[in-house]
């Protein structure tokens, strides 16, 4: 019981506490051991923690293929890019003027030739599935329910075109003249006159084309309806804004939940 | 009184001329052990019997029901604490959450399937879940396969659960703790299959994309106080009270520095409360 | 007439998420090969980066830190290309360090196109590339205090002492300019945490676009010189240098697909109007 609780704990306050104080004092060795050594002890140790985990992925899918459980054939490829690491890694360099160690990034080499061949194209694919789950989730999740999400749709809207080389390419008076239409729209939902509605467009547009052509119709004035310029505004003013506020909260829960883990308060991560 | 005497020990240190000490950092310093101390403080006043509001957070109400869809529908319950390792705060907040759900999964007899990152994780994770299964007197239904290890690559990683979720269709997907670019791979995948989602997490940049995907999100704090609601434990939610009065102390810091910076541009004060409370 | 529309587009409305895909995908390849030329104007935040560069004294030791993998190639890979060569033109000093094991891999592609086959450098003399060192933050402070604990060699085996351009240089803050190439963790946020505000190097970074929430507090106050959005901010600087890349090519794709997203949200709103007025009706 001794081992398995008041120990760790023990050792999770110990050290929790120097690490927090230490930054505070200019002594050399705790400076050294807070700044450099604990988080080395730590690389170290996970380090050949991969041991257990990847004996636990060889046990696992192992016993699926010789068992036949379904999906096993899916496991020959996991144990088949396993054995295969190893062996670019470890036993075959390929390139025998390269020295090992430096055989991982060297040029003509099995296990660079695995990185650029293999290992690049199929992590490119899996982050590029993001563009279309991206797609997806919006078409699905952005509805004008209420308020909140009518701004979040207009201002993710305003973000995507404004970001992009496309939106500094739309003159902001088609911006006006876009507004003037869901202004109508608007108006004839809400009021259900065609008179009112018809007045609401067709003043909109002399008054937007009146203005523009004094103005000469220059592609980014007025800046405020003017993409690139709106979504600057947005990125830079509201979405920081709200950005600070959550990562103040979030440093507020780790230093609370880092509290509670160093004064021992919480203890159900070594079990109840 | 314990903290009157440490306040007039760290004085006395200080007026001897504070040996091994930062000077420059005492604002830090002072500011930190008035949090510690605050938060000690209301870990008391529960420990105590002081009853503490708390507002109710659907998406941890959500858990049990969720476990309970997953028993109906004789699916297991995936569960992902995320895809980096212990010395993360959010993880270890992940893997205690985990040991909630599996005393759910113990009591309702629903099988459990939680992929990891890291081996560290997959230690520590099985442990709770051991304890968690032992704890609701069922240690004969727990196994140790429950927590097994995929792999350390982000993205190899999101590859391996995906397939986890195509091919076993859990009926609940519950992702807790530190998660980047794979979050909107794995929650989209998960409503593709028709899963009940509750995700957690103080990724800021990936709070929207669970949002989005996922029927219930534990933002930021809430994910940290997932552990004090779900335990009801009386010191965790002394502690969350604590929390709470923090915020309410660091707002009104920032109303207050923004008054004295005020004075000082416009030169009615000489004193510059931003030199002060920037950490050196 | 209106009814067949209406219907049209609830049909429409309940298509299979995998035609949305299809058209995602044609929409992202098709400008790919067929090239649109759309302009690409710098914002702000670009400008301030490529100033900061711009200010350096010929000669500078510019420390460019890798911090990204191939799946983030796609986004931060030009743009590092594009700050190689603008340092490069200068006639700088570079000295590369990645804090992700990937980065060497990315970092040791991008100084053989720019440095070896484009600039025709010399290693050692006008770059170095010093390699990956395990340990995150541990890295950043080890370098802030001390170069030669963390690096003996660099990544091709030979001793930093022996490297001429490495003469004089022991810690970060012998260093003019810090530059980040980052994806995430261990990255832009620990490089200003623990070296370039303690020091006072000057600091700019380039990072995904979904990581830009993150840095931006620092670009406002002024920490981090800017930065590089993203797939568009390469371009932006790749449009500064004069020297259009990788990024330029993958605006006009990313600029459709945008559009053809924002089409499919509002497309997907009318189908709820319509829908939530059919609800009430009934």
């Amino acid at each position: 019981m001794l081992w398995k609780r008041q120990i760790p704990i023990l050792i999770a306050t110990v050290v929790g506490l120097l690490t927090l104080f230490g930054w505070f004092t200019n002594n050399p060795g705790i400076e050294s051991f807070v700044n450099d050594d604990a988080t080395q002890w730590f690389d170290i140790l996970a380090s050949f923690a991969i041991f257990l985990g990847a004996l636990n992925l060889m046990k696992l899918q192992g016993r699926k293929v010789l068992k036949q459980h379904s999906g096993w054939q899916y496991s020959l490829f996991t144990i088949g890019g396993f054995i295969f690491a190893i062996v670019a890694g470890f036993i075959y360099k390929g390139n025998d003027a390269v020295a090992w160690g430096f055989h991982v990034t060297s040029k003509g080499t099995l296990f660079k030739w695995m990185f650029d061949f293999i290992f690049t194209p199929l992590s490119a694919t899996m982050f590029a599935l993001l563009a279309f789950f991206v797609a997806s989730a919006s078409y699905r999740a952005f509805r004008v329910r209420n308020l909140e999400a009518t701004l979040l749709l207009v201002s993710g809207i305003i973000i995507m075109v404004g970001r992009v080389p496309l939106g500094s390419s739309i003159s902001s008076w088609f911006i006006m003249y876009l507004l003037v239409l869901v202004g109508s729209i608007a108006a004839n939902i809400k009021l259900q006159d065609k008179i009112i509605t018809f007045g609401v467009l067709l003043g909109g547009v002399v008054i937007v084309t009146i203005w523009g052509s004094l103005a000469g119709w220059p592609v980014d004035q007025p800046s405020i309806f003017y993409l690139p310029m709106l979504q600057d505004w947005i990125y830079n003013n509201p979405n920081v804004a709200g950005a600070r506020a959550i990562m103040i909260g979030i440093g507020l829960g780790i230093f609370a939940t880092s509290i509670r883990y160093i004064l021992g308060v919480e203890k159900s991560y070594i079990g109840e | 009184m314990v903290a009157g005497g440490l306040a007039l020990a760290f004085v006395v240190f200080l007026l001897a001329g504070h040996p091994g000490f930062r000077e420059e950092r005492v604002v830090m310093f002072l500011a930190i052990n008035f949090m510690a101390g605050t938060l000690i403080y209301y870990i008391r006043l529960a420990q105590r019997g002081e009853d503490f509001y708390l507002r109710p957070i659907p998406g941890l109400k959500a858990v049990e029901e969720a476990v309970g869809r997953s028993t109906e529908m004789g699916k297991p319950v995936l569960y992902v604490p995320g895809i980096m390792d212990m010395d993360q705060v959010e993880t270890v907040a992940g893997v205690i959450i985990l040991g909630h759900v599996a005393k759910m999964t113990a009591r309702y007899e629903t099988s459990l399937n939680v992929p990891v990152s890291r081996s560290i994780v997959m230690k520590a994770g099985r442990e709770i879940v051991r304890e968690s299964y032992t704890m609701e007197g069922r240690p004969d239904l727990f196994q140790d396969d429950m927590v097994h290890y995929l792999t350390d690559d982000q993205f190899a990683y999101a590859a391996g659960v995906n397939g986890i979720m195509v091919r076993e269709k859990p009926a609940a997907c519950l992702y807790m703790g530190k998660f980047y670019a794979e979050s909107l791979i794995l929650a989209e995948t998960g409503n593709s299959i028709g899963a009940i989602q509750i995700a957690g997490t103080a990724s800021q940049a990936q709070i929207p994309f669970f949002v989005t995907a996922c029927d219930y999100t534990l933002i930021g704090e809430e994910f940290f106080a997932a552990s004090a609601y779900l335990s009801q434990k009386p010191e965790l939610l002394g502690a969350l009270k604590g929390q709470d009065m923090l915020k309410a102390f660091v707002t009104a810091t920032i109303l207050l520095a923004l008054l004295l910076r005020v004075f000082n541009d416009l030169g009615w004060i000489d004193w510059n409360v931003i030199d002060f409370l920037t950490v050196q | 007439m209106m009814k067949y529309i209406i219907e049209l587009i609830l049909s429409i409305g309940k298509v299979d998420r995998r035609w949305i895909f299809l058209v995602i995908g044609l929409a992202v390849l098709l400008p790919l090969f067929f090239p649109l030329g759309l302009p690409i104007r710098a914002t702000n935040a670009t400008q301030r980066v490529y100033d900061a560069v711009e200010e350096l004294e010929p000669n500078s030791k510019v420390l460019v830190s890798f911090e990204y993998g191939p799946s983030t190639k796609p986004e931060i890979h030009p743009m590092a290309i594009a700050i190689l060569r603008h340092l490069f033109t200068n006639g700088q000093k570079v000295y590369v360090t990645c804090l992700w094991p990937d980065g060497q891999f990315m970092a040791e592609d991008a100084l053989t196109e720019i440095a070896e086959e484009e600039y025709g450098l010399t290693y050692g003399e006008d770059y170095v590339l010093l390699g990956f060192r395990p340990g995150n933050e541990a890295v950043v402070k080890g370098l802030v205090s001390n170069i030669r604990k963390l690096y003996t060699t660099d990544a091709r085996g030979t001793l930093v002492d022996q490297i001429p351009m490495m003469a004089n240089v022991n810690k970060v803050k012998d260093f003019d300019f810090i530059f980040s190439a980052s994806a995430g963790y261990p990255g832009t946020i620990e490089w200003v945490q623990y070296a370039a505000d303690p020091t006072g190097v000057p600091m700019s970074t380039g990072t995904t676009s979904i990581q830009v929430n993150d840095v931006m507090p620092y670009v406002q106050s002024g920490q981090v010189k800017g930065i590089l959005a993203g797939m568009p901010g390469a371009a932006e600087y790749e449009a500064l240098i004069g020297s259009p890349g990788i990024g330029t090519s993958g605006m006009d794709a990313q600029s459709i697909a945008h559009l053809v997203i924002v089409l499919f949200i509002v497309f997907g709103n009318i189908t709820y109007f319509i829908e939530t007025r059919r609800a009430k009706k009934y």
